[in-house]
């Protein structure tokens, strides 16, 4: 039976409030142990960086009710929305971090809010690991749902890549605030106006994208979100139909263009979660994740070319032609910092041909400003084919290269590994995450965190997980 | 407009509002550095105190506007404020600092403004506040940091990235956090950018920047220092004469006038029963148009609940948004006889827009009245005992008097002060004769 909801925004309440672990399927059990993982994996190797430490530095100033952990400082404790910004910061420091589609970055958004939540309720009523994992979910489907709209205005050859606020900050800090609503068990009106409060704290402009300043759209997503939740928790109220189209005054809408929202079934009537339709992309190394697409198109070319002239030798090559979707903040000719690295074609096109291979030395300032690297840079040229849609569902790489001898070797790559269509294997992510965590936890620990995410549906007090960062 | 600001603030702590966000910092109160104003108990770090104090100044929609359309005093004073006392002991703000770091916040959101011509009209799509209000905050923090060009422009980027929320918000509860947050984040941009945390160095130039607010963005480089001429210079605010949105400001004269006219005309009373219809003439704003308001934040942004509550008193002022008056019965049936109607030539800028009151009687006459222009409009300024009372009335409520009148003598004699903190002194209500006295030896 088909409840026909006042509005979307209480759909959405009804939603958060009423989903039971239950209603999780396997498949979406699996998706998302997968992602905890990564994102801690992810979040523990951002600790090493610089946008890290100022962020740290500066939450220490206000660190009264020390409860919550921070990654890789074991022993330091901050305040709950400060760790959440803390180890949202880590989690997206290096561009690491999971990729969903239609395009976001789902877990930074989420998971740190909820470990800093777990550690912060009291021991009488801490969240067991199933409760975690399904306000975890919540989390996933809200930022879904609330792209899922777009995309089926769009057909294929419309650009979806976001133009104008960077969407981590638009969904994921509506995700955050329903993820902790339903682990503080928030009532339905106050899960409708942890939504309403969230709003109000959405939105970074896409201009951040590709400086250090990027990091702080998931730091803040999920601290904001959190912090809309606690308000909601102690009464405070906003516009109760925020997720509904308002006319002449912009709730949720305000950030698109086009905007048409629908309800969300309630979970009693068979509510399919987008994550059992819609698998996320893991990263391999830390890099946009347009960039995977040239790197692999790079590697079989390179291979080609290895194969032709006995070595890789760049002196031989004239031109290197990259075929890719028309991109503004990913087309970087000569990027300077690990920021803008991170975020060009070019730079990690011509990483893997020069190394053979991607991964977090190649953004190093010295590996960076390479003679080598640059030399190799001078020779691109971009192509924008017409069917290579700027979207990371239907995106391919090309890469060409064109030798003075007028011969031509190319690769090409669909579907990168790592991606969903080719996600990667449990050996795979595991390789990941012990050599992100390894860098600033001990072994045991590292094969700690691997056995409690793997056994999280039954653990008695989820606090434990946050507990052992 | 620091006199105003600080007296709307402390009024404020009386809100409901206020007090959910009190609850909610005090939970990060472990540096201690920053006055809550109006409080003696207890204090906050900078961060949760700008926040707290920014709620209080826009919880009952008392603080001024400016044109193009925003509230720009309670975005910046809070920050600088709780900032200021963030200093260690010996590095002393004087009150030029201070007002000149004020100063500096006011401006940039004037210049932002005038980057979109959207931004002329009453707003749709987002809170001017949050947008505009949140790099003004950066500025003035940057400022009173003293922090050195390319940190000011990291202020900037960084403040982008918390920018921005929507309007829906508006008439409800979550609308003072608009400019408490844009006062915290405006202050968290300057700090984490004093630490070296670098943003997009051309966030005011893209489209993909500042432009993402905007559906028109054409910005412009600010005219360089020599003879720089200051845009609060050429356009004065709008003070507020009683807490609602602005355009109901309109409303309340034109309706108060018509009232005069009714009861002139009939021995002394208000002829309610004989009342057929109230129509009230003013631009499209559709958050403004609540024929039916249930709450206080509802009620403030109502035009028709202020025809009729101004029809009934003769006057508005921040009792008429009590919630007995809300909901008595002589106004609930005023409430429906009131239509509003939107003339074509009533545009939607606080430049431009009037408001006509008309009252139908039962017998066919009617009286009107047309207010183009309300008194404490910029274009007719409250006068220095109106300000002066405004906030007097304010801040009696939370302080005593001798703190209330130290306040004043500060904010008007700013350029002099040496050191900033007797300001917070006075805000907090501390030992205030002690601290008069010591304010007139200086």
């Amino acid at each position: 039976m088909n409840i026909l909801w006042e509005t979307v925004t209480s759909s959405f309440a009804s939603f958060i409030h009423a989903v039971r672990p239950e209603h999780l399927t396997k498949t979406v059990r699996y998706r998302s142990k997968r992602m905890i993982l990564d994102s801690i994996g992810v979040g523990l190797m951002g600790s090493t960086t610089p946008v890290f430490d100022i962020a740290l530095q500066y939450c220490r100033l206000y660190s009264s009710v020390a409860v919550s952990s921070v990654y890789g400082r074991p022993g330091m404790k901050l305040s709950p929305t400060l760790a959440a910004f803390t180890n949202g910061v880590a989690t997206h420091s290096m561009d690491f971090d999971d990729t969903w589609h239609p395009a976001t970055h789902p877990s930074g958004a989420v998971l740190p809010a909820l470990l800093a939540a777990s550690q912060m309720l009291p021991p009488s009523t801490k969240p067991n690991g199933l409760d975690f994992l399904l306000a975890f979910n919540v989390g996933l489907e809200v930022q879904g749902r609330d792209f899922h709209w777009l995309t089926w205005l769009f057909h294929a050859h419309t650009c979806t890549f976001p133009l104008r606020f960077h969407p981590p900050s638009v969904v994921g800090t509506m995700g955050s605030a329903a993820a902790t609503a339903k682990l503080l068990s928030l009532s339905m009106t106050q899960c409708a106006h942890a939504l309403g409060i969230a709003a109000s704290l959405a939105g970074a402009p896409m201009a951040n994208a590709a400086t250090q300043a990027k990091p702080l759209h998931i730091g803040n997503a999920t601290r904001l979100g959190f912090e809309a939740a606690l308000l909601a928790a102690r009464g405070m109220e906003a516009n109760p139909v925020i997720l509904d189209d308002i006319p002449g005054c912009s709730g949720f809408s305000a950030f698109y263009s086009v905007y048409q929202p629908k309800p969300l079934s309630t979970p009693s009537d068979h509510h399919e979660f987008l994550l059992e339709k819609q698998d996320i992309a893991f990263k391999r190394f830390p890099a946009h994740l347009g960039m995977h697409w040239v790197v692999d198109a790079a590697l079989s070319v390179r291979n080609l070319f290895i194969n032709y002239a006995g070595s890789f030798s760049p002196s031989l090559i004239r031109t290197i032609v990259l075929k890719i979707p028309v991109s503004k903040y990913i087309n970087r000719p000569f990027p300077s910092s690990e920021h803008q690295a991170r975020h060009s074609f070019q730079f990690n096109a011509c990483t893997a041909l020069l190394d053979g291979e991607v991964g977090l030395s190649s953004f190093t300032e010295s590996s960076i400003h390479r003679q080598e690297l640059r030399e190799l840079l001078d020779k691109v040229v971009v192509e924008h084919p017409e069917d290579n849609v700027a979207n990371f569902d239907k995106m391919y790489g090309e890469v060409a290269l064109l030798l003075h001898s007028g011969d031509v070797l190319t690769g090409k790559c669909d579907t990168f590994y790592g991606h969903w269509r080719k996600p990667l294997s449990r050996e795979s992510l595991l390789k990941k995450f012990r050599s992100n965590a390894s860098h600033v936890l001990p072994e045991e620990k590292v094969e700690t965190i691997i056995t409690m995410v793997d056994n999280l549906e039954n653990m008695s007090d989820s606090s434990q997980l946050a507990c052992s960062l | 407009m620091i006199l105003d600001t600080l007296g709307v603030g402390l009024l404020g702590t009386s809100t409901e509002v206020y007090h959910k966000v009190k609850q909610y910092s005090k939970i990060y109160s472990s540096d201690i550095s920053s006055t809550i104003w109006g409080h003696l108990d207890f204090r906050l770090p900078p961060l949760y105190a700008a926040f707290v104090n920014g709620v209080a100044v826009h919880s009952m929609d008392f603080d001024d506007t400016w044109h193009p359309a925003t509230h720009p005093s309670g975005a910046v004073l809070p920050a600088v404020i709780a900032l200021s006392e963030a200093f260690p002991q010996k590095k002393k703000i004087s009150g030029l600092d201070l007002l000149l770091a004020f100063n500096v916040g006011i401006e940039v959101q004037g210049r932002l403004l005038r980057f979109s011509n959207e931004a002329r009209n009453i707003p749709k799509r987002f809170h001017p506040p949050t947008v505009v209000g949140t790099i003004g905050s950066a500025a003035a923090c940057a400022k009173l940091l003293a922090l050195d060009r390319v940190k000011c422009k990291n202020a900037l980027a960084i403040a982008a990235s918390y920018a921005g929320a929507p309007l829906a918000n508006a008439a409800t509860q979550t609308k003072p956090l608009h400019i408490g947050n844009a006062a915290k984040h405006g202050l968290e941009a300057a700090c984490l950018a004093s630490q070296d945390l670098q943003g997009n160095k051309q966030i005011l130039d893209m489209e993909s920047g500042m432009g993402a607010f905007y559906t028109d963005y054409s910005p412009q480089s600010l005219p360089t220092l020599q003879s720089y001429a200051w845009l609060l210079d050429q356009q004065d605010v709008a003070i507020k004469r009683f807490p609602a949105h602005l355009g109901t400001h309109w409303v309340a004269d034109a309706a108060s006038a018509v009232r005069r006219k009714l009861v002139e005309s009939s021995d002394n009373l208000l002829p309610l029963d004989k009342i057929e219809k109230v129509i009230v003439k003013v631009p499209e704003v559709k958050y403004v148009n609540r024929p039916n308001p249930n709450s206080e934040h509802e009620a403030r942004h109502s035009f028709q609940f202020v025809a009729c509550s101004a029809l009934l008193d003769g006057s508005m002022s921040v009792q008429s948004f009590a919630s007995e008056n809300i909901q008595r019965p002589a106004l609930r049936e005023l409430l429906c006889k009131t239509q509003l109607q939107h003339p074509a030539d009533n545009k939607p800028s606080f430049e431009s827009l009037y408001c006509e009151v008309t009252v139908v009687l039962q017998d066919g006459n009617t009286i009107s009245d047309r207010c183009d222009t309300f008194y404490g409009h910029w274009r007719k300024p409250l006068k220095k005992e109106d300000l002066e009372k405004k906030f007097q009335s304010n801040a009696s409520e939370v302080l005593p008097a001798e703190a209330t009148e130290g306040i004043i003598e500060t904010v008007y004699n700013l350029e002099k002060v040496k050191d900033c903190s007797i300001l917070s002194k006075f805000l907090s209500g501390q030992s205030a004769r002690a601290l008069s006295e010591k304010l007139r030896l200086l």
